[in-house]
């Protein structure tokens, strides 16, 4: 992938949140049994988080039909930056913002996300931190 | 080091309620006119702490919040253990009526959020002769859940840490971080199975909608107020409300979510302001008419 596509701003994003993890202790506590492999998809782009004890141990690329995954958040890219926004506007401010005002999906196995929903809330909200820098 | 006593005093009343014993919770504050305040599904009366302890209020008004059943320091009733607990609009108005004719308060105003908004305005349909202003918030006539309410009561997760995630999604960016925090900190200490019971009435029972005609504000006002960021109640909700009920007035509130009095006490302030205000004047001066 060429530097400056939207595909690598969107990974660059993703790691710099997992680096974020790696530095936040509550979120590597609240984490600890939080074995999943996440989807994040970003416009087009599909990026399966794997997720190790509440660390990002991996982030595999797709499109890919064969690589699982426990729930999966899909939004478009413009809607993401708003979320990352210092101060999100409305409807923009929390995952199930983006889902309710039709920005975004979640599919999968919702009751994981929710039962782990303050942890993984907290771990997408990474990116505003970064943004706010 | 310094330590103060704040003003308001909290204390226990016996009640029944369609024939059942309740040891209830409330928290009182200030002199002058009576308000009766409501607490959000799964949360308690220390949502309106802010409210109680600021004198702006306090010195023309009496205000009064108790724990429904279930909640805060009011206990369940007896058999609790095997009943599923499931708020219905009969047992919620016949509480508060209870509340108000046990303390002897004769037509306090009734302010409630989210839940307590929804009764207020069922109150102020069904029994307005004993009330003299409803103020709403984050109220509306009926919205269906986004969410799957069963999440919330589970044997392999704790429902009080799900439904404060879940609610954190209703307070607004701009909210104090302390105070986004002890809002949820509610939520979090909720008994087992209490948010899910009231999110059953809140989220399955539309009787309101029928009702919204039944509201005269020319025999006591209306004032609905909501949060930009509430998902939950959304501003179009209220809204809508407000438009089906002649003379009812309406605020959008700009840095607030769906527990205004709670996640952010400096930027509600003026809005109560402006509702306490409101519920002095007649519906022919609100309306222009």
């Amino acid at each position: 992938m060429t530097p400056g596509t939207p595909h690598t701003v969107h990974r660059s994003k993703l790691d710099h949140m997992a680096e974020r993890l790696d530095a936040t202790p509550h979120l590597l506590r609240l984490g600890r049994l939080f074995n999943e492999t996440v989807l994040i998809e970003i416009d087009q782009d599909e990026f399966y988080l794997t997720f190790e004890k509440g660390r990002v141990a991996e982030i595999k690329e797709g499109p890919s039909k064969k690589l699982p995954w426990r729930f999966a958040l899909r939004a478009k890219g413009e809607a993401l930056a708003k979320f990352w926004h210092p101060i999100p506007e409305p409807g923009f401010h929390d995952i199930f913002g983006l889902v309710k005002y039709g920005h975004g999906r979640i599919d999968g196995d919702i009751l994981t996300l929710v039962k782990n929903l303050r942890y993984f809330k907290e771990f997408m909200a990474l990116g505003r931190r970064e943004e706010s820098q | 080091m310094t330590s103060s006593i704040e003003p308001i005093t909290g204390r226990y009343i016996r009640l029944t309620v369609d024939g059942t014993p309740l040891r209830v919770y409330f928290e009182e504050a200030g002199r002058g006119r009576p308000v009766v305040c409501l607490h959000t599904a799964g949360a308690d009366t220390r949502q309106w702490r802010f409210i109680l302890n600021d004198e702006v209020f306090t010195s023309s008004h009496r205000f009064l919040a108790f724990d429904m059943p279930w909640h805060g320091k009011s206990l369940p009733p007896q058999g609790f253990e095997t009943a599923e607990y499931l708020l219905t609009t009969g047992t919620y108005i016949e509480t508060v009526l209870s509340f108000c004719n046990a303390l002897g308060l004769e037509k306090p105003l009734l302010a409630g959020c989210s839940m307590g908004g929804r009764i207020a305005l069922q109150l102020a349909a069904l029994h307005p002769d004993r009330f003299a202003g409803f103020i709403a918030v984050e109220a509306s006539d009926f919205q269906p859940a986004w969410y799957d309410i069963d999440w919330f009561h589970r044997p392999d997760a704790h429902g009080g840490e799900m439904g404060a995630a879940l609610v954190s999604a209703n307070i607004a960016p701009q909210a104090p971080p302390v105070e986004r925090w002890n809002t949820q900190w509610m939520f979090m200490q909720s008994g087992p199975g209490v948010f899910r019971g009231d999110l059953s009435f809140y989220t399955k029972d539309d009787s309101l909608v029928g009702r919204l005609g039944m509201i005269d504000t020319r025999q006591t006002p209306v004032h609905i107020m909501c949060g930009e960021y509430d998902m939950t109640c959304t501003p179009e909700d209220a809204r809508r409300t407000a438009e089906a009920i002649d003379g009812a007035t309406l605020a959008i509130m700009k840095d607030l979510g769906h527990f205004p009095m709670s996640e952010n006490p400096a930027a509600f302030r003026p809005y109560f302001q402006e509702a306490l205000e409101l519920m002095r004047h007649s519906h022919a001066e609100l309306t222009h008419a």
